[in-house]
C-alpha cells in the first residue's frame, strides 16, 4: 500500500489553518500576483509565511499555485521571487506551462514541481511528457475514470494527483478562451499592479467571469430555440476513492480556494475519512450519500 | 507567377528575382467535404475533425478514408497533413496510433498535433514525421515552444490568445515557424461532452447530423458558434487588411479556418485570401478591394474580429477599412 497525500486548498491563512487540523496533509495557496485563482484566493507574502509557519510545526507542506504562464521578462522575474519562497519554506510549486515548468525545475532541483490541471493532461502519453520533462507529479481531473488512471499509473514513474472534488465546466480545463473573447477586464483594482498581462487562462488582469454559468440563447437557423447554461457539475468522487486509491493515486487533491474555513474543513475531514477506511481496508459510507449543494464551487 | 512545386506559391516580391513564398491551407473533416470541396486557391489541406470521433465519417476514425484523402490531395499538388485530436483520452491512443501510421505510410506531409501525449507518440514512434502543433496545445511562450521544438515540432500555431507581438517574439525567439489563423472561426474551447445531444429527441435529429446545423450561443450581444464538442467564436477572426503586416513580420503559413463552413466558404474565401496575399506580396500600395469585403460579408453571419493579434479582447475589429465593418460594428477602430 502506497503513501497518500490529502491535497487541500486555502484561500486564506484561516483556511489552511482548518484544512490541516480537519486532516489535510498538505495545502495548496495562491501567492497575490501569482495564479489564476484571483485576488479574493489568494495570500499575501506575511500571510503565507504564517501558513508555512504553522504547517512546519504540524509536520505538513505547503504547495503554491504559481499557475500563471508568464511573458519571458514576466518570467524572469518569477524565477527570482520563486528563490525567495523556496528559502522561505514552500514546499512545491504547481505550474502550468511547459517550459516553466522546465525551468523551474532545473533552477530548483529540490522543489516539488507538479503540471497543473490546467496542462490538460488526461492520457498516459501526457503524463509521460511532463515526467520527462522533470515534474514530480501530474494533476488529472477527477471526471476520469478509476481504470484510466490505473492504467496511467502502470506506464509512469512519477506522482499522480487525481482532482477528486472539482467543478467540471463545459469546456475542459485549461482549454477555454471564452472568457477573453468576449471581454478582459480587471477583477479588482488593487490588482491590476499585482498580475501580469493577458488573459485569465494566463493567469492576467483578464478575469473568468462564469460566462458558462449564465444562460445563452441557442439559435438554430438563425431563430431562437432555447435558453440554457453550459453544462457543469460539481465532481466528488468521494464513492470511488477507494477504486482511486487502489489504482495508484498517491495525491488526492481538493479544488476550492474559494470555500469558506468552516466548509473546507468538513470537505477535508470527509476524504480524511474515507482515506482511513481505505487504509484499514474498511468499508466506508459516505455520510451523506450525497453532496451537499453548500459544499460545491459551482457558481462561485 | 511560378509555381515552384506543391505547396507553396512563390512570388518574385520586388522583381530583383528575391522568390519568398506563402501557404494557404484549410481544414476538412472527412471524404464527403473534401470531394465537394474545390481546393484550387489552397496550398496545403488539414484532414481530420479534432473535436470529436463521431464527428460524421471523420477521417481519424476512417483509416481508408484518411489514407485515400492523403492521396487525393497530394494528387491535386497540395500538401497533405494529417490533424489529430485535441484532447485526447486514453481510449483514443491506439486509434491516433493508427491514423499516425497511415500518415506514415502514405506519406502525408506532416501532422498536427494539440496533445502533448500525442506529440511523445509522434516522435519517439513515428521520427519521420513532420509535426506541427496545433492551437489547442496551449503554447503561449517561447519556452514553451523550445520544448515541443525540441519534441520534433516545425511549426507552432500559438494559442489564440497571443497578440502578433508575441507571436513574433515567440517565432524569432525560438526559430520556429508560426501558422496564423488569417480566417474562420477561432477555437475557443474543447468539451468531453456533447450538450447538442440534448436536443436529439426534441428535434428529431440525430448525431452525427447536430452539429452540422447552424447553430449559435447568443447573449448580451455576444456570439459563439456551437460545434457540438467545441466552441469556436461567432464573428469571423479576418487579417484581409493586415496581411502585408502579417508577411513583413516574415509569416508565411496561414489557415483559413473551415472545419465547420460549407465548401462555398472554403472556396469563396480561400479565393479571396488567395488573391489578397498575392497583390500583397507583390504591391506595395496594398489594400483590399471592395469585391473580396462583399464576399467576406457575405460569409460572416454574425460579423467580424481580429481575435487576439492586436492584444485587444478577442471578439473586437480594429482595422481602418470600413468596408470591413458596413454591415456589423459600426465604427471602426484605428490599430494602435
Amino acid at each position: 500500500m502506497h503513501r497518500v497525500t490529502l491535497l487541500a486548498p486555502a484561500g486564506s491563512p484561516e483556511a489552511a489553518d482548518a484544512a490541516l487540523r480537519a486532516g489535510a496533509d498538505a495545502v495548496y495557496v495562491g501567492l497575490k500576483g501569482w495564479s489564476r485563482g484571483g485576488y479574493r484566493g489568494e495570500l499575501t507574502r506575511d500571510e503565507l509565511r504564517e501558513t508555512l509557519r504553522k504547517a512546519k510545526r504540524a509536520g505538513k507542506t505547503v504547495w503554491l499555485a504559481a499557475n500563471i504562464i508568464p511573458r519571458p521578462a514576466e518570467r524572469a522575474h518569477l524565477v527570482r521571487e520563486l528563490a525567495g519562497l523556496a528559502d522561505l519554506g514552500v514546499d512545491g510549486v504547481i505550474v502550468n506551462d511547459a517550459g516553466f515548468l522546465r525551468e523551474v525545475k532545473r533552477t530548483f532541483p529540490g522543489l516539488l514541481v507538479s503540471a497543473s490541471v490546467g496542462c490538460g493532461a488526461l492520457n498516459e502519453g501526457d503524463v509521460l511528457f511532463y515526467e520527462a520533462l522533470g515534474a514530480d507529479a501530474v494533476v488529472l481531473p477527477g471526471n476520469l475514470d478509476p481504470d484510466e488512471v490505473a492504467a496511467i499509473k502502470a506506464r509512469v514513474s512519477i506522482q499522480l494527483e487525481v482532482m477528486v472534488h472539482m467543478v467540471q465546466q463545459f469546456i475542459q480545463l485549461g482549454k477555454c478562451f471564452m472568457p477573453s473573447y468576449l471581454h478582459f477586464h480587471p477583477t479588482e483594482k488593487e490588482e491590476v499592479g499585482l498580475r501580469l498581462t493577458g488573459s485569465m487562462k494566463r493567469g492576467g488582469v483578464g478575469v473568468c467571469f462564469k460566462v458558462c454559468q449564465e444562460p445563452w440563447d441557442l439559435y438554430r437557423d438563425g431563430q431562437r430555440v432555447d435558453r440554457r447554461l453550459f453544462p457543469a457539475q460539481q465532481v466528488s468522487r468521494l464513492a470511488d476513492l477507494g477504486k482511486f486509491l487502489d489504482a495508484g493515486v498517491d495525491i488526492v487533491k481538493l479544488q476550492g480556494r474559494s470555500l469558506p474555513a468552516e466548509l473546507l474543513a468538513l470537505l477535508v475531514r470527509r476524504y480524511r475519512a474515507a482515506i482511513g477506511a481505505w487504509e484499514g481496508r474498511r468499508w466506508f459510507e459516505p455520510e451523506p450519500a450525497a453532496l451537499p449543494s453548500m459544499w460545491t464551487v459551482v457558481g462561485r | 507567377m511560378v509555381r515552384a512545386g506543391a505547396g507553396c506559391t512563390p512570388v518574385d516580391v520586388d522583381g530583383g528575382g528575391a522568390m519568398k513564398s506563402f501557404e494557404l491551407n484549410t481544414t476538412i473533416s472527412n471524404r464527403r467535404n473534401l470531394l465537394e470541396s474545390d481546393l484550387s486557391p489552397f496550398d496545403a489541406v488539414y484532414l481530420g475533425n479534432i473535436y470529436c470521433r463521431l464527428y460524421e465519417q471523420n477521417f481519424l476514425e476512417r483509416l481508408d478514408d484518411l489514407r485515400e484523402g492523403i492521396a487525393r490531395v497530394k494528387e491535386a499538388g497540395l500538401k497533405a497533413y494529417v490533424t489529430t485530436y485535441a484532447a485526447p483520452r486514453n481510449n483514443f491512443l491506439p486509434k491516433i496510433r493508427k491514423a499516425l501510421e497511415v500518415a506514415a505510410s502514405v506519406p502525408a506531409d506532416a501532422v498536427e498535433v494539440h496533445n502533448l501525449g500525442v506529440l511523445r507518440m509522434a516522435h519517439e514512434e513515428f521520427p519521420g514525421l513532420k509535426v506541427h502543433i496545433g492551437g489547442f496545445a496551449n503554447v503561449y511562450t517561447d519556452a514553451g515552444a523550445q520544448v515541443l521544438k525540441e519534441y520534433g515540432a516545425q511549426r507552432v500555431t500559438p494559442n489564440y490568445e497571443l497578440s502578433l507581438e508575441e507571436i513574433d517574439e515567440l517565432a524569432r525567439a525560438v526559430d520556429v515557424p508560426a501558422e496564423i489563423l488569417v480566417h474562420g472561426k477561432m477555437p475557443l474551447g474543447i468539451s468531453d461532452y456533447c450538450f447538442l445531444l440534448d436536443y436529439e429527441e426534441k428535434w428529431g435529429i440525430k448525431c452525427p447530423t447536430l452539429c452540422q446545423l447552424d447553430l449559435f450561443v447568443k447573449k448580451d450581444g455576444w456570439a459563439m458558434r456551437s460545434a457540438g464538442k467545441g466552441i469556436m467564436s461567432g464573428k469571423d477572426v479576418c487579417m484581409l487588411e493586415h496581411l502585408p503586416a502579417l508577411l513583413r513580420s516574415g509569416h508565411w503559413a496561414f489557415r483559413i479556418e473551415a472545419a465547420y463552413e460549407t465548401p462555398a466558404y472554403r472556396q469563396q474565401i480561400g479565393q479571396v485570401y488567395r488573391e489578397a496575399l498575392e497583390r500583397a506580396m507583390a504591391d506595395d500600395s496594398y489594400a483590399a478591394e471592395e469585391r473580396w469585403w462583399e464576399v467576406v460579408r457575405a460569409h460572416a453571419q454574425i460579423g467580424l474580429c481580429n481575435g487576439f493579434y492586436f492584444g485587444k479582447t478577442g471578439m473586437e475589429y480594429l482595422g481602418v477599412q470600413s468596408g470591413a465593418l458596413a454591415s456589423f460594428t459600426g465604427r471602426p477602430t484605428a490599430v494602435d
